[in-house]
């Protein structure tokens, strides 16, 4: 059945073409795009933070994502790392306190909260 | 039927020394009472006793197998990992305790050659002929679509032993084909030079703890049934289901019998309540032009049972729990029937739709159990045959489902795995077997739970009683016209009048 009607779309297709293209009766329009594309280039990168705050950033990421590959608490992919957390400590692994610490600063991202490999599909 | 009832009172005779006094049978409540009152003048409304039946403390305990928020985006190793996190510290004391305080428990990264030691993992069973979707649309392989397997063992299966961080084979004094991927065990043995871990004794959770259930000072009746299988080609059961409601409701027999009836207090329906032919595939496959008018079988099919649920919910509480072939999803936990396909009998509060699998506490007795999907599971993956071996299995493992998620469809968990069972129940059943069995084990910390197999109604015609304050199980069969007979039998329940047995 299936086979049959693909035959007569492709018998159909078939004969538009020997009549003319669709492109004979709607043209092709490039859309000017040069002065498009420059204005919507980045602009200039924010003012840089300051050095201390922004190691200490980076520290604390750092301890994040060693929590992450730590095997001891299982995983870490498709959950956030509180709910990572809070399983460790259900069981009794004794997680570290200072990662729970980090995670509830309530300044914090996704950079934070979720989990390393977090924007890969995994 | 002179003839059966004949031969009947000839078996009693035999039976009648061997049977036990001290067991109250529920066929023994109805003979007590009086010469049967059914061939007599009906009797005027007033006078009629009435049988109170008893209502028993309820209450649900399947909030683990309640699933909220449903999210696939998640692997499956979540809930290997929190099986593992959640069962090591148990495999770990009862190791100590079956090979001593100061046996060395290690972790596979630390093995040592030749040193005897406890390793504590998850089982993996590599079957080549467990069914693979890569393998089949593999076009290396050019294999044709199998028919579904009964067993999937074969001689070349291998058992590993997974922990966090390794996988280790194993050979020696474990049985390879009783076991299935998923059972968290404790092995003793050594590894020898080969990389491969010899095992000289293994040892599983075992039963957990239980508390003790309250004494009660009656008999009160539980029962069970399963593969109710309505909606199918042939109705051969219908007669049969028809007078299991009518004996429960207590429209069936004389006084006897009706007050004998008003002792079961609860019936729990285990799965399958639809038989697998309302579940054809056609709908799906079939172009939307061809099948637009065409109503599923499953619709008139979920209605002749909410007809015979109401008639059952008016008079008993009734607690319905999903199986394979119904309309509810397909991973475990299977989630309660949706109580809009049951207006007539969801107006009564005695309905019960419950998930699978399910547990309960009626009147202090644990109940847990589930529809048989994970009995049939581990069947079809090892080679172990009887549904009741299986049942106790699975008790021993301390986990309902070892084959979730590898060959069993599971949710995917990841806080903690449901199926482990904490507590221990007094009675712990699975639906949908294909013949009657029961038995009562004892567990290590005197614990006793009784292990019933519900046989499927629509072939077997039988359902199970269980005494509450017994714990004693026994059939009620149901006979009824049968196409495959030559000679004329009648329909009907029947009764022995000597040792009072239902036939």
């Amino acid at each position: 059945m299936k086979d049959s009607t693909k035959e007569d779309i492709n018998s159909s297709v078939t004969m538009t073409t020997k009549r003319g293209l669709i492109t004979d009766s709607f043209k092709v329009v490039k859309k000017a795009r040069n002065g498009v594309k420059r204005e919507k280039r980045p602009p200039t990168p924010p003012p840089q933070k300051e050095p201390e705050s922004e190691m200490a950033h980076e520290e604390e990421l750092q301890r994040l994502r060693q929590f992450d590959l730590d095997w001891r608490f299982g995983p870490c992919t498709g959950i956030s790392r509180q709910q990572r957390w809070e399983r460790a400590k259900r069981h009794g692994l004794s997680p570290p306190e200072e990662v729970r610490d980090l995670l509830l600063q309530t300044h914090t991202g996704p950079d934070y909260n979720l989990s390393l490999w977090s924007e890969y599909p995994l | 039927i002179l003839d059966k009832t004949r031969k009947l009172l000839a078996e009693c005779g035999a039976q009648r020394a061997a049977k036990m006094a001290t067991l109250l049978m529920f066929s023994d409540i109805s003979a007590q009472k009086e010469a049967s009152s059914l061939l007599c003048r009906p009797t005027s409304d007033d006078q009629g006793p009435v049988y109170e039946r008893m209502s028993l403390a309820y209450s649900p305990c399947s909030e683990r197998f309640t699933v909220g928020e449903r999210s696939f985006s998640r692997q499956y190793a979540h809930i290997y990992a929190a099986r593992l996190m959640q069962m090591r510290p148990l495999l770990s004391d009862r190791a100590q305790q079956k090979w001593g305080p100061d046996v060395l428990i290690r972790k596979l990264c630390d093995l040592q050659t030749g040193e005897q030691c406890c390793i504590v993992g998850t089982l993996f069973k590599r079957m080549e002929l467990q069914p693979s979707i890569l393998k089949e649309i593999s076009e290396e392989h050019n294999l044709l679509p199998q028919p579904a397997r009964a067993k999937c063992i074969s001689e070349t299966d291998e058992l590993i032993l997974e922990d966090e961080l390794q996988r280790i084979k194993l050979e020696g004094q474990i049985d390879r084909d009783k076991c299935v991927t998923g059972s968290v065990i404790a092995i003793y043995g050594a590894e020898k030079n080969d990389g491969k871990f010899t095992v000289e004794d293994f040892c599983m959770a075992d039963l957990p703890l239980q508390t003790p259930r309250p004494a009660l000072s009656s008999d009160r009746f539980v029962l069970l049934v399963s593969g109710l299988g309505l909606g199918s080609s042939h109705a051969d059961s219908m007669l049969g289901l028809q007078l299991l409601v009518d004996m429960v409701t207590g429209q069936l027999g004389d006084q006897g019998e009706q007050s004998g009836a008003a002792t079961i207090s609860r019936v729990l329906v285990a799965g399958n309540l639809l038989s697998q032919s309302t579940q054809d595939k056609d709908a799906s496959t079939k172009p939307k032009y061809l099948t637009k008018k065409t109503q599923a079988g499953s619709v008139e099919a979920i209605r002749l049972l909410d007809e015979l649920l109401c008639q059952l919910v008016a008079s008993v509480p009734v607690d319905v729990m999903p199986g394979h072939h119904d309309p509810t999803n397909y991973t475990l936990p299977q989630q309660p029937l949706h109580r809009c396909m049951f207006p007539l009998s969801s107006v009564y509060p005695t309905l019960q739709l419950a998930s699978n699998p399910h547990q309960a506490s009626i009147d202090g007795v644990r109940f847990l159990g589930t529809s048989g999907q994970n009995i049939c599971d581990i069947q079809r993956y090892s080679s172990m045959d009887s549904h009741l071996e299986i049942l106790e299995d699975t008790l021993r493992l301390r986990h309902l489902a070892p084959t979730a998620p590898d060959t069993l469809g599971c949710y995917p968990f990841y806080q903690k795995d449901p199926f482990i069972l904490e507590e221990c129940p007094d009675v712990y059943f699975s639906g949908n077997a294909p013949t009657f069995e029961s038995k009562l084990i004892k567990g290590p910390d005197g614990q006793e739970v009784l292990l019933v197999t519900i046989p499927v109604f629509s072939s077997t015609q039988t359902a199970c009683l269980v005494n509450l304050r017994t714990l004693a199980c026994e059939p009620v069969s149901f006979s009824a016209f049968s196409a495959d007979d030559d000679e004329e039998r009648c329909g009907g329940l029947w009764r022995c009048g000597d040792c009072g047995r239902w036939g």
